[in-house]
């Protein structure tokens, strides 16, 4: 039983460079303003290594931004992020309550928000990696299910489309079954990725090497 | 450390040079141990800073006047401080530790719970169906456990020398009245309700909340699934009958209905047991439950109906063609609640049940019928007053109006009872620190028929004895009215009484737990009755009592062995009672002194199986010997009976399994039963009661379609 995540676990641990790849052109604005000063610090500590500095600095823009659901997303995505590979089992669960805490600002702020989504299943996956035979059932079905209906609110979101074939090839694998379907999928994310559009500054995007290293780890 | 130094070079730009404070100081845990990397900062304002590897912080801010500063760090809780920020200067910030952490103790005496996510959980859901022994009946997977006793041929829940009837069962905090199908005498009767309804589970052996009351021994808690997650259909084929589910989401609702056939007549004509069927067991059972989500609240409403339906001709040694027994049962249970979280920290439950079951009985030339109408009303509030501080209270409302006609060919009686019992509770949870936690709470009870006024305190203590050790004690006065088969003869008889002490010690760690736990249990009030059989002539008295007191030992491992799962389950048990008709106080024959249970999973990756065993054990029961003198002086030999199960995954959504109960066929027997009169030699003859079976096998097939074909039978292993 416990197999079937330990596919998942070395999914999600490389997810932590997925955020920050756009920041180094963003620093280009001509006049930051205190956000955009707030936000690219806290990707840098992030890039260097320094990621629980980063999630407090994400913690005091989103106090101060009390509109903005992106840096409660990243302060919750440290936390889910390195919860993974958690041993213990006090840590973890505190982690993830702060990670949750978060998670909940972030959807009263922006609902029905397919990111949010995607981020809310893997903080359950988290759960899942850690004791899969106590927390699967539960949380593998809702999380299941955070990904269908993130998927219906935006079919075309590469980011969407390539966290939800990833969760399907581990429970594929391990049935023995197919997963050419899955990776269709990750090439069809990687198609879509280079017209969909950025929605803003700062906003989550498209882990384009991640994508091409799942679709050559996986798929040919 | 970085902000540091990007504030200040930028303090140097002109621009900035408007009057900035320094805000600094040091934050520590109650010991005053540095904490590093906690979140300084002021609300509302990007000024602020983590703390460093001495847990000092020093931040520069352009804001004036009073402020907020906010400290935050995982697992203490959130501190703020309002003061003018040219005052918050060398600040000594001591974080106080969250308490609603794993970390923190539990109050763990006497209570099993399963499946709650957050605490410390003995069994798991799924644990309810993979369980060898089990064959998907929950109580089947909670005699597994310590507190327990074997009374094979019985089914129902036996708990610490308490009568099955002792243990309560209660569905979203609501009683159920009837909570086992009838079945014949020597045949186990199962749970009513489907496990897969249920997502968390309490057992609790003694010592439980001022919130539920008429219980004894013991209370079982079950509570329905708030939300299910996808549109699904399960469809199962057994060979003894056959099961479909659906489950339905809409946006703010959702409707899961179950429907159950059993019938044992295929199964009994290959495999026949010991009685001589003229209609084997046949039930039908639906279950439906509904929620919908209203504002901030949750309404739950669940009904189950069933009927069973069986005819037999049961061997008797004082009637060499056997006791005719036939028997018809409609019962139908609903429950609705609704709960919702209000401002400033209150929040309210409400629900009510109702209960009706007819049971139409034919022993021999003996015809009876019995309709039962229960209800229950329960209202309860709860405020919140911190982390650290919980108040509930509320009252309730039992109603019960039996009814029985009963007719031989030269007597007709019609008998019965209404019982009203009104009730009121309240409950204090205080956690003092991670180390200590107290609740203690007090509960009246009045009963309308027999105008009686009971109160009951009840108070537990838990103390952490080290980072994954606990003690716990518990202490509670228990009241219950005489069972039903007594109240329609008497209806002045007094409310029974236990009274629980209870010690507990709880090591958990990496997927082991240990626990061990004493208690002693003192009955009085007892029914008393000077008849074979209670009748309507019967003399009956309150004057009964007895003792419980015993050792439990439960030890589940989860990480030793690859792939394995394992738990052991010993219970040392010594009681005696003086109730009913007993000349002397003596251990009753329900009891076995010493019980042991093993029960294993291995998953076989490459088979994509799961394998299960488990072994139970029971040490002799007592019988009365008719051929020397005394009562209940004889013992049986022991219990034994090994189960085995197999699930094979065929896909995610398609599993096979197969269980069959005492692989062995261990010759178990329950007790004897003698003639009643003596042969020409002076002896009476007796006949073992053995199980109608001695071994039972099951093969069935379970498939779960779903909206995405990703929700999948390995999560009911």
């Amino acid at each position: 039983m416990q197999t079937v995540f330990t596919y998942l676990t070395i999914f999600f641990t490389v997810l932590v460079m997925q955020a920050q790849t756009k920041t180094a052109s963003d620093e280009t604005s001509a006049t930051p303003t205190k956000y955009e000063k707030g936000m690219v610090e806290a990707f840098r500590l992030w890039e260097e290594g320094k990621q629980w500095d980063a999630a407090n600095m994400f913690e005091r823009i989103a106090s101060a931004e009390p509109d903005n659901w992106l840096p409660a997303y990243y302060a919750a995505q440290i936390n889910v992020i390195y919860s993974f590979g958690e041993k213990d089992k006090s840590k973890l669960s505190e982690q993830l309550a702060k990670a949750q805490d978060f998670i909940n600002d972030a959807t009263t702020i922006s609902k029905d928000n397919p990111d949010i989504m995607v981020l809310q299943a893997q903080l359950y996956t988290a759960w899942i990696v850690f004791d899969g035979q106590q927390f699967g059932m539960q949380y593998s079905q809702k999380a299941s299910g955070l990904y269908e209906k993130a998927l219906a609110i935006e079919p075309e979101n590469p980011r969407v489309i390539f966290a939800k074939a990833e969760w399907d090839m581990g429970s594929a694998k391990y049935f023995g079954q197919s997963i050419e379907s899955h990776c269709k999928n990750v090439e069809y994310a990687i198609e879509l990725s280079h017209n969909f559009p950025t929605k803003g500054k700062f906003y989550p995007s498209f882990n384009l090497d991640r994508a091409k290293k799942v679709l050559a780890e996986n798929c040919h | 450390m970085k902000i540091l130094v990007i504030s200040f070079l930028l303090s140097f730009v002109p621009s900035l040079l408007t009057s900035q404070t320094i805000i600094s100081g040091t934050v520590t845990d109650p010991k005053g141990i540095p904490l590093i990397g906690a979140n300084v900062y002021l609300d509302g304002t990007y000024d602020g800073a983590s703390t460093d590897e001495f847990g000092k912080f020093s931040f520069e801010t352009s804001e004036v006047g009073s402020q907020i500063l906010m400290v935050s760090y995982v697992s203490f809780e959130p501190f703020n401080l309002v003061k003018n920020v040219s005052e918050m200067k060398d600040l000594k910030i001591i974080l106080r530790e969250d308490v609603n952490s794993l970390e923190t103790v539990t109050l763990s005496a006497g209570s099993f719970s399963a499946g709650d996510n957050s605490k410390i959980s003995v069994l798991k859901p799924l644990d309810i169906v993979t369980t060898a022994s089990a064959m998907g009946d929950f109580v089947g997977a909670l005699q597994t456990l310590p507190g327990t006793t074997t009374v094979a041929e019985d089914g129902r829940l036996f708990v610490r020398g308490g009568e099955a009837s002792e243990t309560q069962i209660f569905i979203d905090g609501i009683r159920v009245f009837t909570p086992y199908s009838p079945t014949a005498n020597n045949v186990p009767t199962r749970g009513r309700y489907s496990p897969f309804l249920f997502d968390g589970i309490t057992f609790s052996t003694g010592g439980y909340s001022a919130e539920y009351g008429q219980a004894l021994s013991s209370v079982l808690l079950l509570n329905t699934i708030d939300e299910p997650v996808q549109n699904k259909t399960d469809i199962s084929i057994m060979s003894v009958g056959g099961g479909l589910g659906h489950t339905k989401k809409w946006e703010k609702s959702s409707l899961s209905v179950n429907a159950t056939y059993i019938n044992l007549a295929p199964y009994i004509a290959l495999f026949p047991d010991r009685n001589d069927w003229i209609k084997p067991f046949e039930t039908m059972a639906g279950e439906a439950v509904f929620r919908q989500k209203i504002g901030d609240g949750l309404l739950k409403i669940y009904g189950a109906f069933d009927t069973s339906d069986f005819e037999l001709n049961q061997e008797d040694i004082n009637q060499p063609e056997g006791v005719h027994f036939k028997l018809n049962n409609q019962n139908f249970y609903t429950n609705a609640s609704f709960s919702e979280m209000l401002n400033n920290g209150w929040s309210v439950f409400a629900g009510g049940s109702y209960t009706y079951g007819k049971t139409k009985v034919g022993i021999d030339e003996a015809d009876s019928k019995d309709v039962e109408n229960s209800a229950h009303l329960k209202l309860k509030l709860t405020k919140r007053f911190s982390n650290r501080f919980k108040l509930n209270f509320g009252a309730e409302q039992l109603i019960t109006d039996f009814d029985e006609d009963y007719t031989e060919p030269l007597l007709n009686a019609n008998l019965g009872f209404n019982n009203n019992i009104t009730s009121a509770f309240t409950e204090a949870d205080i956690i003092f620190s991670r180390k200590l936690a107290l609740k203690v709470g007090v509960r009246g009870e009045y009963s309308e028929m027999t105008d009686e006024f009971t109160i009951s305190p009840r108070t537990s203590l838990a103390y952490k004895t080290g980072k994954n050790s606990q003690i716990s004690v518990a202490y509670g006065d228990f009241f219950q009215q005489a069972e039903n088969e007594i109240l329609k003869f008497s209806d002045h008889l007094e409310v029974q009484h236990a009274q629980h002490y209870i010690v507990n010690y709880q090591y958990a760690a990496n997927n082991r737990i240990f626990r061990a736990e004493a208690y002693r249990k003192n009955y009085s009030n007892l029914v008393m009755y000077n008849d074979s059989q209670p009748n309507v002539d019967t003399e009956f008295s309150s004057n009964g009592t007895g003792y419980a007191q015993g050792l439990d030992l439960f030890w589940r491992d989860n990480e030793s062995i690859r792939n394995v799962d394992y738990w052991v389950s010993y219970s040392y048990l010594d009681t005696e009672r003086k109730y009913k008709n007993y000349p002397i106080q003596t251990t009753p024959s329900f009891v076995n002194t010493h019980n042991v249970s093993v029960v294993g999973k291995y998953w076989i990756n490459d088979w994509k199986s799961q394998v299960g065993i488990s072994y139970q054990l029971a040490s002799g029961r007592h019988y009365t010997d008719l051929n020397s003198p005394g009562f209940l002086q004889s013992k049986t030999k022991s219990y034994n009976s090994v189960s085995l199960n197999w699930a094979y995954l065929i896909s995610p959504q398609k599993i096979v399994y197969a269980s069959v109960n005492n692989v062995f066929a261990f010759k178990n027997v329950n007790g004897y039963q003698y003639a009643s009169t003596p042969d020409a030699n002076g002896n009476f003859a007796r006949r073992e009661l053995r199980p109608s079976a001695d071994q039972f096998f099951m093969i069935g097939f379970f498939w779960t379609i779903s909206d995405d074909g990703k929700d999948n039978q390995l999560d009911n292993l």
